[in-house]
């Protein structure tokens, strides 16, 4: 296995336009690393993930991803929010949007299908029994475990969920982070976590990016949760 | 009954009319159903009259002389489609690239495109009075004198969109539904919505042509919206509203014939009347 980290922002400019949101982003997620950008709301955690992600390019600076075939397979968890309820999409259907990676018409027109995979990851998110439901008939915990189920069908690389827990109960907020404790310890996945909060998770995370005031600061969870400034910040959460 | 009999019958009349129309029914809803799941239902509105202007300013064209097809009737035919479907696709184009440079203003672009297209169409007559009276009758959307070879062109133009919506239907869908998504599984999104505005400018230009701007809206938009609260999938999405289209379109055909009242206000009162019916099964069954 490479020992090159899958992602490496170097002296990173990252923004929209011209309009620079954040200088100077050093950062990088190592393979089995489990990555979470943490900062208030409107700082640019975000940014750093369009950007990964490849829906904005870097201002300056460098950002290097070294999958095993360039670009690493992504496995993205949106806000769940940001899908329209409107389409008529069933569970089985949203969660098969992870093998649309290859074009495969010929695999189409022999009517071949993942329908495997997909089971296999609608089991491991524990909405294989939802499979026929539609999708915006579900609860919002159960949507976001079908998201994580259609990243999970992508075989990825690095998995990158968008506030996973936003908007969720408490109940449910525990049993995904069970879920992503799991995939982390059992598939060996590596993760890039967004979120506004960080009590629930700061278990989970390897190394942490404090994005604030344009700037990102990163290191190793254990030195980074030691910082005042960082925690003093969530101190009132619940 | 008569009627319905003597309609089905090969060498009936008005075959022409009654195949393009049921054939334009069963093909526009495919993409309008993306039209109703992407909030661009005025699009539907907009985008018709646009291909009128650009089939009318194919005809002043032709009022000043310039011929770029050969074959009398049917070369000025050619252009008035040609016409169309540039401006359609323009109109798209230029649309989604507004979109992308400052969202939320869409509705205002779009009520303004519908304006100066109508005002256009008008001017484009106005100033080509020689073909105005074969001008009009195509924005009505007139079939009945169009040649064999034209008409079978057209049909297999419309297969080939039905055949491309359900072949690359996963693709539509995943630009359509979450577009991050898309370009984080490395799909091109450019590529897939060029193609599908693509298949919208023609679908919409044919359709214009055959039933005019009024009825291809309506079929754009009310049969998948008829067919949205029963479809589970996408796939079920597109074929319910596709059949709902095509029958709205054969029964206005039969009252039209029938009654010999204007074929597309019936075309469009059958799908109200579908949407109506609809609504009210749907008010007393109960969901699963």
């Amino acid at each position: 296995m490479s020992a090159e980290p899958l992602v490496r922002f170097k002296g990173a400019s990252l923004g929209y336009g011209r309009r620079a949101v954040l200088t100077g982003v050093d950062l990088s997620v190592g393979r089995g690393d489990f990555l979470g950008v943490l900062g208030p709301n409107g700082a640019g955690k975000s940014t750093i993930l369009k950007t990964l992600l490849g829906l904005i390019r870097p201002l300056k600076g460098q950002v290097k991803l070294s999958g095993a075939s360039g670009v690493p397979r992504f496995g993205y968890v949106p806000q769940k929010e940001k899908l329209d309820v409107i389409y008529p999409l069933s569970v089985r259907e949203i969660a098969a949007m992870g093998t649309y990676r290859r074009f495969a018409l010929f695999d189409r027109l022999r009517g071949a299908s993942q329908d495997d995979l997909v089971r296999r990851c609608l089991k491991e998110c524990g909405v294989l029994d939802l499979a026929g439901r539609r999708y915006s008939d579900l609860s919002g915990g159960q949507r976001q475990r079908v998201l994580i189920a259609r990243a999970l069908a992508a075989e990825p690389e690095l998995l990158v969920l968008d506030e996973p827990l936003a908007g969720i109960d408490v109940t449910t907020q525990k049993a995904l982070l069970k879920l992503f404790a799991d995939l982390k310890e059992q598939k060996r996945l590596t993760v890039l976590m967004v979120s506004h909060r960080l009590q629930a998770e700061r278990d989970l995370f390897t190394h942490i990016a404090w994005v604030a005031d344009g700037k990102a600061d990163f290191g190793a969870a254990e030195k980074m949760l030691a910082a005042r400034h960082i925690t003093e910040v969530f101190a009132d959460e619940p | 009954m008569n009627e319905l009999l003597a309609m089905l019958k090969p060498d009936f009349l008005l075959h022409h009319a009654l195949y393009g129309g049921v054939v334009v029914g069963f093909v526009c809803p495919l993409v309008g159903v993306y039209f109703v799941l992407r909030r661009l239902v005025f699009w539907g509105v907009a985008l018709p009259q646009v291909s009128a202007a650009g089939i009318a300013f194919a005809f002043m064209l032709q009022g000043f002389g310039l011929m770029l097809f050969a074959g009398g009737e049917a070369g000025e035919k050619h252009l008035a489609i040609l016409g169309a479907v540039v401006f359609t696709v323009a109109a798209i184009v230029a649309l989604t690239w507004l979109e992308q440079r400052s969202p939320g203003l869409s509705e205002g672009r779009v009520g303004a495109l519908y304006a100066l297209a109508a005002a256009a169409s008008i001017l484009f007559v106005a100033w080509n009075a020689q073909g105005e009276t074969e001008m009009l009758s195509l924005l009505k959307g007139e079939i009945v004198t169009i040649s064999e070879s034209d008409f079978h062109a057209m049909l297999n133009i419309l297969l080939g969109v039905s055949v491309s919506m359900f072949l690359f239907q996963r693709e539509f869908l995943l630009v359509s539904y979450d577009r991050d998504m898309a370009v984080a599984l490395g799909r091109s999104v450019v590529l897939w919505d060029g193609l599908l505005y693509l298949l919208i400018g023609l679908t919409i230009s044919l359709g214009v042509m055959t039933v005019g701007p009024l009825v291809i809206f309506a079929l754009l938009v009310v049969p998948p919206m008829v067919a949205l609260p029963w479809a589970r999938g996408m796939a079920g999405l597109s074929i319910l509203a596709s059949a709902a289209g095509g029958l709205c379109s054969f029964a206005g055909f039969y009252l039209s014939y029938r009654f010999d009242l204007p074929l597309g206000p019936l075309i469009v009162a059958s799908m109200g009347g579908l949407f109506a019916l609809s609504a009210l099964v749907r008010a007393f069954v109960p969901r699963k």
